[in-house]
């Protein structure tokens, strides 16, 4: 992997990007609809982060879900710990998270 | 989007919801986690300043999307079958 | 842009590479350096050779940042060789989790890292720690800060009004790279309050506004000059208001001297400046006018009642103290931080931690 190339004109440059890696992550199997599932709601303390979840959450409850749980994370910005993500995956059927703005 | 990502991994369908200005960013994220299906929740910018009534139109935005992803129904706007990548 | 083709016998027209790099988009606006093998074989070399190893990813894009990437882009930057070390550290420092370079590149503040060098590395590459710190006219402060910001926006992708979203940015993300004043300090520098020995080098980041000027020409005691400091500190404009987290203040020499003349330590300072600032509840609630403000980014020790007084940090040792600048003038200067979302970390060039309190992972430690 290199990031040196060569112009038509023979002159040599250099991308400055570097690489981008990934391996693609398969997505969780889906249930058919919400219905009888445990919805895991995982507030990022943002502003109006809170009132939005608990708005969409209301506005969902037309779906039936099982449960509806709520969980806040500490920092809006920092990833979760994997300590809350276990709780939540452990938890919950499916989880809706607020707010990247 | 990293915590969306993650539970997925640990088998847990996840949706998370940015408002449109955030679309690009949220995009970037999932080329680099390989997470090109996670489809996030797109709502109108701004948030931060929001009255009670505003806040309750953005989670009626929100919310058919949100079950759309979190269900087997793809979001309407790839018109079903596999997300194409450009 | 273009691929690689086999040279043909009527080669395309010489293209100006200045104006090229221009063109991809790989510049902060200025002109950059062409690279060429031999300038990018020369600071692999300075690295250590292996060009393909891969030192760390650069969100929000998570390019990967390999020694001959680092390299490109310290040519581009306009750096000599011997600062290719220290420019690494500070990628490492930024780049660990407890600095969140993520949340600091994405941001609508206009925060962006700022570094400053401890140890004898500063003499070594001939860095400026004097008059004008802050400013333009020194290669090495100049061209590491340059480089860096380079990265961040090359491989972080950290494109400005793409992925950089800062509503205002500042003139730091251009460059922003000083070193401390040890030789004019009354004080042990830095690194050493942290655990460092004094002949360690260290690179120290933070995200940060840009330098608030302290002017004090008339106070002759500690108090006098550290009440400026504190009335800079005492607003609801900054980040740490309302945001908490930490910040700096850089004290120039000459109140430098006049704070320890009276015997003052580091700590003494710190602890002032801290216990002094007189924000309350009301100013950063804005007095209700919007409605009750609850504020989940600040301590939820912080009464939240009309009249209490709030710190604009947690703690005093969230106020990261340095002596920088000229031997004349009677300035200092306060550089309020983004916030709790990111903490500022610490690193040694050779990698090797500290022996004080802070948590080091891989050479980098928290702060």
């Amino acid at each position: 992997m290199t990031s040196r190339q060569t112009l038509p004109s023979g002159q040599i440059v250099f991308d400055p990007r570097g690489a981008v890696a990934a391996t693609e992550i398969r997505l969780a199997p889906r249930p058919e609809t919400l219905r009888g599932v445990r919805l895991g709601v995982l507030d990022n303390s943002k502003w109006n982060a809170s009132k939005l979840l608990r708005h969409a959450a209301a506005a969902l409850d037309g779906f039936e879900p099982a449960a509806v749980n709520r969980y806040v994370k500490d920092s809006f910005s920092r990833e979760a710990g994997d300590a809350l993500l276990d709780r939540l995956a452990a938890e919950n059927d499916v989880v809706v998270t607020a707010i990247g703005d | 989007m990293h915590d969306t990502a993650k539970l997925e991994q640990r088998g847990v369908p996840a949706a998370v919801i940015v408002t449109a200005a955030f679309v690009r960013e949220a995009e970037v994220q999932r080329a680099a986690l390989g997470a090109g299906d996670l489809e996030p929740v797109v709502i109108t910018h701004p948030l931060s300043t929001l009255s009670e009534d505003e806040i309750e139109a953005r989670a009626q935005e929100a919310a058919p999307q949100i079950e759309r992803v979190l269900t087997r129904r793809p979001p309407p706007q790839h018109g079903g079958g596999a997300p194409a990548r450009e | 842009m273009s691929t690689a083709q086999t040279a043909s016998p009527q080669a395309a027209e010489t293209v100006d590479l200045v104006e090229w790099y221009f063109r991809q988009g790989w510049t902060d606006g200025l002109p950059v350096v062409p690279p060429t093998p031999e300038s990018v074989e020369s600071m692999v070399a300075a690295l250590g050779g292996d060009p393909d190893r891969v030192e760390t990813r650069v969100p929000p894009r998570w390019g990967s940042l390999t020694r001959e990437v680092l390299a490109v882009n310290l040519v581009l930057a306009g750096c000599r060789p011997a600062y290719a070390p220290l420019v690494r550290a500070a990628m490492l420092a930024l780049c660990s989790p407890h600095f969140n370079l993520h949340g600091v590149q994405a941001t609508t503040h206009m925060a962006a890292p700022l570094l400053v060098v401890n140890g004898p590395v500063r003499t070594e590459i001939g860095m400026n720690a004097g008059a004008n710190v802050f400013g333009s006219g020194n290669r090495a402060n100049a061209t590491i800060g340059r480089a860096v910001r380079l990265m961040l926006l090359n491989v972080g992708g950290a494109q400005p009004g793409d992925l950089d979203k800062s509503t205002l940015g500042h003139p730091g993300k251009y460059t922003f790279c000083i070193a401390e004043n040890e030789e004019a300090s009354p004080w042990a520098p830095y690194h050493v309050e942290r655990g460092y020995r004094p002949d360690d080098s260290t690179v120290f980041c933070i995200a940060a506004e840009g330098p608030h000027s302290v002017t004090n020409h008339v106070a002759d005691d500690p108090e006098g000059v550290l009440d400026s400091i504190v009335s800079a500190m005492s607003t609801i404009a900054h980040n740490n208001a309302v945001s908490s987290g930490a910040c700096a203040v850089v004290i120039g020499p000459e109140h430098a001297a006049t704070i320890a003349a009276r015997g003052w330590t580091r700590a003494d300072v710190r602890r002032y400046l801290w216990s002094h600032t007189d924000n309350t509840w009301d100013d950063v609630s804005f007095g209700d006018r919007y409605g009750r403000v609850y504020n989940r980014n600040l301590p939820r020790w912080y009464r939240r009642r009309p009249g209490a007084r709030i710190p604009i940090v947690p703690d005093p040792d969230d106020i990261h103290l340095f002596v920088a600048g000229g031997e004349a003038g009677r300035f200092s200067a306060f550089l309020p931080g983004w916030g709790h979302m990111t903490s500022p970390v610490l690193r040694a060039l050779d990698g090797r931690a500290g022996g004080g309190r802070a948590p080091c992972v891989d050479g980098t430690c928290e702060l």
